[in-house]
């Protein structure tokens, strides 16, 4: 039990890695409130796991500070927050509409700031004698791109610059900041990136491709919304209190090897 | 328990990170074997085996390796600094720095490798100085580049079998801190400089280390490998320029 006693929020808690992580939460003791647009999210069944559900468009201001003002109103304080809310626009800037381009910084970049501003009062309260910890989203595509995932490449690279400049500015208060950089994550999201037009498939069957995108990773797998999980939970609890403005690399292997010419 | 049932080998155990990662390990229901240049520490754990070793003697290493017939978690801890630029290093220099810090690590994870089952974890010690330079520590710096830069060969050369990760510590409060600080002309306002450089406003402790360690070793870091987890509290997600201009 890592986090008993801590209160923590999960933005896009009910999509693929954002419910792992509101169960693991639960698993480690916490009070999670799991955050979304809808109780289902991007899966279809939605879970009754004790969590407290809130609505929340992370691209609103009002929204944000309404699911603050709940949190503030029936816990006091907030621990942990977790911006895992995202949307991935999979084509090239060509191809991307302005609408989508906007809505790309919206929901990635601007969610991430709204929530984190105005989760700041109740987490400067939790790091009293301890620290708080917020932990965004980044991606290994913050450095370096896949094909046809310009959008969500750019606001991924803005998330870690956000993330350093939060840690480096709320540091001395007691709130750390972290982001998490998943490679590739077995989640809806990762289906839809196959099923699509931008993963360069040459005629191969999505099965033949996913094998073939496994075999690249010196693990030989993609990782699954746990092993995300598992590192989220450990930047959130005491464990952490001196990891700070750091983009942690969760990715099997996948960069720490050179482009797999084909020789 | 989050290493019952493991056994893991951490080099240079004597003091500071390597004595924060023993005493972790343990904790958590590892069999934990160390290891140093000199005779077992008298403060050591009983339940921690102790070998006296030097990481720069190969045959020592392989022999090492054949005695305790491998391990499930190596953690390449020993290393040593010298605080002196390039022009000032002597040949003596680059034996201990190099032959320590980058022969030891290799020496281990060549000796080892063969040695450690499926699901094995290697967790080598790098730093933030592999990363961004401190001042008159040429050989040093270098040392961690080419520890970094074995990790993630060892990732993709060894997995999925093995996972290798290195931690890339900040400045931490050990022997090595003090050292850093007395080079200053005034070590006191240097310290009290150092901690406004970190958003954390504090240095690390050696089980701040541990505890990332921990986390690699076991086997929640299952998708982790090839990667440099920094723990700095913060500093080198700042700009080096000196805080007082702002």
């Amino acid at each position: 039990m890592m986090l008993k006693g801590k209160t923590a929020l999960v933005t896009g808690g009910r999509g693929g890695i954002g419910r792992a992580i509101v169960s693991r939460f639960l698993r480690e003791g916490a009070r999670v409130y799991a955050a979304d647009l809808s109780p289902e999210g991007s899966l279809a069944k939605h879970n009754e796991d004790g969590s407290i559900f809130i609505t929340l468009d992370v691209t609103q201001e009002a929204d944000a500070v309404a699911a603050m003002q709940k949190v503030g109103a029936e816990s006091g304080q907030l621990d942990i927050l977790v911006n895992a809310a995202g949307i991935e626009i999979e084509k090239t800037i060509e191809e991307t509409t302005l609408e989508e381009w906007n809505l790309s910084f919206a929901v990635n970049v601007t969610g991430t700031f709204l929530t984190s501003k105005h989760a700041l009062p109740l987490m400067r309260k939790a790091a009293q004698g301890t620290t708080a910890s917020i932990i965004n989203f980044g991606s290994y595509d913050g450095f370096i791109a896949d094909p046809g995932l310009a959008a969500y490449c750019a606001t991924k690279g803005a998330v870690h610059a956000l993330t350093r400049a939060m840690a480096c500015d709320h540091g001395p208060e007691g709130i750390r900041v972290n982001a998490i950089c998943p490679g590739y994550v077995d989640t809806p999201m990762l289906q839809s990136f196959f099923s699509g037009d931008g993963s360069g498939g040459g005629g191969k069957s999505i099965d033949q491709l996913q094998q073939a995108v496994r075999d690249v990773h010196p693990m030989r797998t993609y990782g699954t919304p746990d092993d995300i999980a598992n590192l989220v939970n450990w930047l959130a609890s005491d464990e952490a209190r001196y990891a700070s403005g750091q983009l942690w690399v969760l990715d099997g292997g996948l960069s720490a090897q050179v482009q797999q010419m084909k020789l | 328990m989050r290493l019952a049932g493991k056994r893991a080998l951490v080099t240079g155990g004597r003091q500071g990170i390597g004595r924060g990662i023993v005493e972790a390990f343990v904790r958590e229901g590892a069999a934990v074997t160390t290891c140093g240049r000199g005779t077992r520490p008298t403060d050591l754990g009983k339940e921690v085996i102790w070998y006296t070793l030097d990481v720069t003697d190969a045959a020592a290493v392989a022999e090492l390796a054949f005695t305790t017939d491998g391990t499930d978690i190596l953690v390449n801890n020993a290393g040593v600094q010298v605080e002196k630029t390039v022009a000032d290093s002597t040949d003596a220099d680059w034996k201990a720095v190099i032959g320590t810090n980058c022969r030891g690590v290799f020496n281990l994870c060549r000796a080892y490798i063969p040695r450690m089952p499926e699901g094995g974890s290697i967790i080598n010690i790098g730093s933030i100085s592999g990363h961004v330079a401190d001042p008159s520590m040429a050989l040093y710096n270098a040392s961690k580049a080419f520890v970094h830069g074995l990790t993630r060969s060892i990732a993709v050369d060894h997995g999925p079998r093995i996972r290798c990760n290195a931690i890339c510590p900040g400045w931490i409060e050990t022997g090595m801190l003090d050292a850093g600080f007395d080079l200053a002309g005034d070590p006191d306002a240097a310290r009290k400089d150092a901690l406004t450089r970190h958003a954390m406003r504090r240095f690390g402790k050696p089980e701040d280390i541990a505890s990332m360690a921990l986390w690699l070793a076991s086997d929640e870091a299952g998708f982790a490998t090839g990667q440099l987890f920094t723990v700095d509290g913060g500093m080198t997600a700042a700009s080096p320029l000196n805080p007082g201009l702002f």
